[in-house]
């Protein structure tokens, strides 16, 4: 017994030995949870001081949201700077903030959720019920006060819901002005239903200048240079872009500075105010045009339903005060947004087609004036020579060539009458002894084989001056005398757009060889100064007597100008050519009515090109007859306003 | 000790029970509260006013009787002028009738007129309000315009059994429809934060672009009758600058309210009769 009591002893002394020393199993254990503790505590350390701001970052992009508002347009004036051609137009709305609705649809919730468990039905979705019930709700309020019976489109509102709650909820889009002066009265101020404005683009001119001015689409994808939270969430009202014209080509500077808020929401992304961060939106800078509204308005009236273009450039400076192309488009129709059945009919009609800058005709006879300058600057010419015989038709390289603006017979004529009564015969004369070589220089020298690079997009790079080594090379054929004379007369494969015989109207009147044409005013431009036409006073001269010639009696073929009372216009020297050029089409052949003109002949300050497209086969359209009073529209309403010019207010910007 | 330690926390303790009680109650039964404390205050109110009605009675009377006939000379003159301009308003009316017969317009609303008593003022950076010592038992609703000879007073927001409460256009609770005179492009007026004894102001939203207007050339905003409120014509105030808003669409403005607004004792109801 003692034996086995002192075994105890020792054994139990022995254990508590163990207990009060080190055993290293416990050792390691304390090491252990020691290490693991450290972990936790390094990991947390490592959390809190290395990650803090990754984490404020995600919490940050997690509970903020951004919305953005597009600044307006800017104003796009005619050249006076008052009248305005582009603006904005106000555009009312009554709309619900859903984001100060959160108690309502939650307490409507539980309403229509109690009523429906009466009925044993639960699983059906309470909360778009409840939010169609609230919103249905405040909809009957403006009901009430309109006298309407609107109803709330479920879909667009689960939709919002889901994808723009921060942004306001339309109810009832484009207000009359007394809708909206009932609902300032009736509304309380502090409602989540206000009235909302926001801006659409106007047309206080409807289609006039309608390819030049250009339209906007819907721009959804708003941006705000400078203004923070780009990492977050992002609510965008819809903006516009330009999309043609004057709006695309200057869309940065039109387009305004969009606005924005940043809001802390909670967990179930309802705003929380006052918004941490705030900037409002500013209108877009406002465009000077060249453009002469009643200039426009006048060419467009005298244009009516005939297809073609017109372009009136001041000579001097080339801004454009008038371009004109039919068919055209209700600008309205654009704003805000194009129906499909409306997109349709313009195309269907060819209405979006910039004929002034796009649409490229043979020149005709207007083209002679560039035949003429070349044959005298190669001095093949004179005005004093009468070159040929003209009998109304020439037998040469085995072809029978006619002069097809014989009034009877020519006989010996002189440049100022060839010009005048374009006489075909002596320019094929000319043609021939100028070479085709030297006729196609000079219309590379006056700019005919570019493009004019003026600030409207879609302009057509087609324009065509021929030559020996092009035919060979597409056609396969080699350069033929009638090409020559068809080349001088402007027809067979010259090509130009009215744009650019504007610009060589305008570049003759001034005795240059080039003019750059630009839709923005600036009451300092310098004239412009260019490359000598290379004639001689006595060359020019002769020129000048040819085109005025051809506006007066008894026999230049724009003599309608000054003879027919409506076109006549008293004190003013005009000087012009007249076209008639041939085009082949599956339908038959089509004639392009022509008329180049600038005035006074003395100073010249205006030249206006005009094309119209006759729509018949076989119709007798000419530019004395068709293109001419358009000319004459123009010219008469420039020499009425002359006396009352308007003073700019508005400084323009400078594009570049 | 520790009954004085309760004794001083006590009112504290009292103070936070009511809140919470206060809190706790039922959102109607503190409407009611409300509505019955105005409306048991109210005849202290409209008594008050009574007394300092006799006040200024007796203060009145120690006038000298020269003064009275001044008095009475200045108010024949200006009767005279009011005589005048009721027969011009007539006339006017007459050819306002027969062109609205002649197009086929309809006529704007009409209105019963209910002269009352203004018994109490409340100004302050926060209320821009006054109280009326007439309510329900003379038809007065909520809503109603109220005007005086300035033009346009407030809107009745609230209405008891004998008083009722007019919320001042220079509150920013208070907006309406208004048109520069001559002009028919509404826009929006609205009450300004107006400091306690500072010269009311509105501000003005949605000016079109062609409005121009300055101290020296202000322009007078009338209410517009679009809204159905307002009858068309009433001053609401005068306009003493526009200027562009950032958005470029419209101009926003100050106006410069009548200052008797400060000083009102007697006003008209406008009581639309259809609401009768």
């Amino acid at each position: 017994m003692p034996s086995s009591e002192s075994h105890l002893a020792d054994h139990s002394g022995s254990l508590l030995e163990s207990h009060k020393g080190y055993d290293s199993r416990v050792i390691f254990f304390y090491f252990v949870v020691a290490a693991l503790l450290l972990t936790l505590a390094g990991g947390l350390a490592y959390q809190q001081l290395f990650k803090t701001d990754t984490y404020n970052e995600r919490e940050r992009v997690q509970s903020q949201r951004r919305v953005l508002v597009p600044g307006p347009r800017g104003n796009i004036y005619a050249r006076d700077g008052l009248t305005v051609l582009v603006g904005n137009r106000p555009r009312f709305s009554v709309v619900l903030y859903l984001d100060e609705l959160k108690s309502e649809f939650l307490r409507e919730a539980r309403v229509i959720r109690r009523n429906y468990r009466a009925s044993g039905l639960t699983d059906l979705p309470f909360p778009q019920m409840a939010r169609i019930s609230v919103v249905q709700h405040y909809l009957d309020e403006v009901n009430k006060i309109l006298g309407r019976t609107d109803k709330v489109d479920a879909k667009s509102l689960a939709r919002h819901f889901g994808d723009q709650l921060l942004l306001p909820y339309t109810l009832i889009d484009d207000l009359t002005g007394q809708d909206y002066a009932r609902l300032i009265e009736s509304l309380p101020v502090r409602s989540p239903l206000q009235v909302y404005t926001s801006s659409t683009r106007s047309y206080p001119y409807g289609s006039a200048a309608a390819h030049a001015l250009g339209y906007v689409r819907i721009n959804d994808n708003v941006t705000a240079d400078d203004f923070p939270g780009e990492d977050l969430a992002t609510f965008k009202m819809a903006g516009s872009v330009g999309k043609d014209g004057l709006e695309k080509t200057f869309d940065d500077q039109l387009q305004g500075e969009a606005g924005g808020t940043i809001f802390r929401v909670d967990p179930s992304g309802y705003k929380i105010n006052p918004p941490l961060e705030k900037r409002l939106p500013v209108q877009g800078k406002n465009l000077v045009s060249s453009l002469d509204i009643d200039l426009q308005l006048a060419a467009e009236q005298a244009i009516g339903d005939q297809i073609g273009a017109a372009v009136a450039l001041d000579v001097s400076t080339g801004e454009v005060l008038t371009m004109v192309s039919k068919p055209d488009y209700n600008l309205a129709e654009f704003s805000p947004r194009v129906s499909t059945a409306a997109y349709a009919a313009i195309q269907a009609k060819g209405g979006e087609f910039n004929r002034a800058l796009s649409g490229l005709y043979p020149p005709g006879s207007t083209f002679k004036i560039l035949t003429s300058i070349a044959g005298l600057r190669s001095g093949t010419i004179t005005p004093d020579d009468a070159i040929i015989d003209c009998q109304g038709m020439l037998q040469r390289f085995n072809r029978r060539l006619v002069c097809y603006n014989g009034i009877g017979i020519h006989h010996d004529v002189l440049l100022r009458q060839a010009i005048a009564e374009s006489c075909d015969i002596y320019f094929y004369e000319v043609g021939w002894r100028t070479t085709p070589e030297l006729l196609a220089a000079e219309a590379r020298r006056f700019h005919f084989d570019r493009r004019t690079g003026i600030e409207l997009p879609g302009e057509t790079r087609r324009m065509f001056v021929p030559e020996n080594a092009w035919k060979e090379r597409t056609k396969g054929e080699k350069w033929f005398p009638g090409d020559t004379a068809n080349m001088a007369i402007g027809q067979g494969f010259v090509l130009a757009t009215p744009l650019q015989m504007a610009c060589f109207t305008a570049s003759v009147a001034r005795g240059e060889v080039h003019t750059q044409p630009t839709l923005v005013h600036d009451p300092n431009r310098p004239r412009q100064h260019t490359e000598s036409i290379g004639l001689t006073p006595a060359q020019r001269l002769a020129l000048f007597e040819g085109m005025e010639a051809c506006t007066l009696p008894p026999k230049g073929t724009a003599r309608n100008m000054t003879t027919v009372e409506v076109q006549k216009i008293p004190g003013v020297r005009i000087a012009g050519k007249t076209g008639t050029a041939q085009v082949n089409t599956e339908a038959g052949t089509l004639n392009i009515a022509w008329f180049i003109c600038f005035a006074p002949v003395e100073k010249p300050e205006i030249a206006i090109a005009v094309a119209l497209e006759g729509d018949t086969p076989g119709e007798e359209y000419g530019g004395g007859r068709n293109a001419a009073p358009l000319a004459s529209a123009i010219l008469k309403k420039y020499f009425e306003k002359k006396n009352r010019p308007a003073t700019p207010i508005f400084q323009p910007f400078k594009p570049h | 000790m520790p009954f004085r330690r309760f004794a001083t926390t006590r009112p504290f303790a009292t103070l936070g029970f009511v809140v919470v009680a206060w809190l706790l109650l039922p959102v109607g039964v503190k409407t009611f509260s409300r509505a019955s404390f105005f409306e048991l205050t109210a005849p202290v109110t409209v008594a008050a006013d009574y007394a300092r009605g006799l006040q200024e009675y007796w203060s009145l009377r120690l006038h000298s009787n020269h003064e009275l006939i001044v008095a009475g000379r200045d108010l024949a003159r200006i009767n005279a002028s009011y005589e005048f301009a009721v027969q011009q308003n007539a006339e006017l009316q007459a050819g306002l009738e027969r062109l609205e017969a002649l197009l086929r317009l309809p006529s704007y609303r009409n209105y019963r007129l209910e002269h009352a008593r203004v018994a109490r003022r409340d100004f302050s950076g926060w209320w821009q309000r006054i109280v009326l010592r007439k309510g329900q038992n003379f038809g007065l609703t909520v809503g109603a315009p109220v005007v005086f000879s300035g033009g346009v007073v407030g809107r009745l927001t609230e209405v008891y059994a004998s008083t009722a409460v007019v919320e001042l256009i220079s509150s920013p609770n208070v907006r309406l429809a208004g048109v520069i005179e001559g002009d028919t492009n509404a826009m929006s007026y609205q009450g300004g934060l107006n400091p306690t004894f500072g010269p009311p102001r509105g501000v003005i939203e949605f000016v079109p672009l062609d409005v121009f207007a300055s101290p020296t050339t202000t322009k007078r905003l009338v209410t517009s009758g679009f809204g159905g409120v307002f009858p068309p014509g009433l001053t609401i105030g005068v306009v003493t600058k526009v200027e562009p808003s950032t958005d470029g669409l419209f101009k926003t403005g100050e106006v410069k309210l009548d200052e008797r607004l400060g000083s009102l004792t007697e006003v008209t109801v406008l009581v639309p009769l259809t609401h009768e």
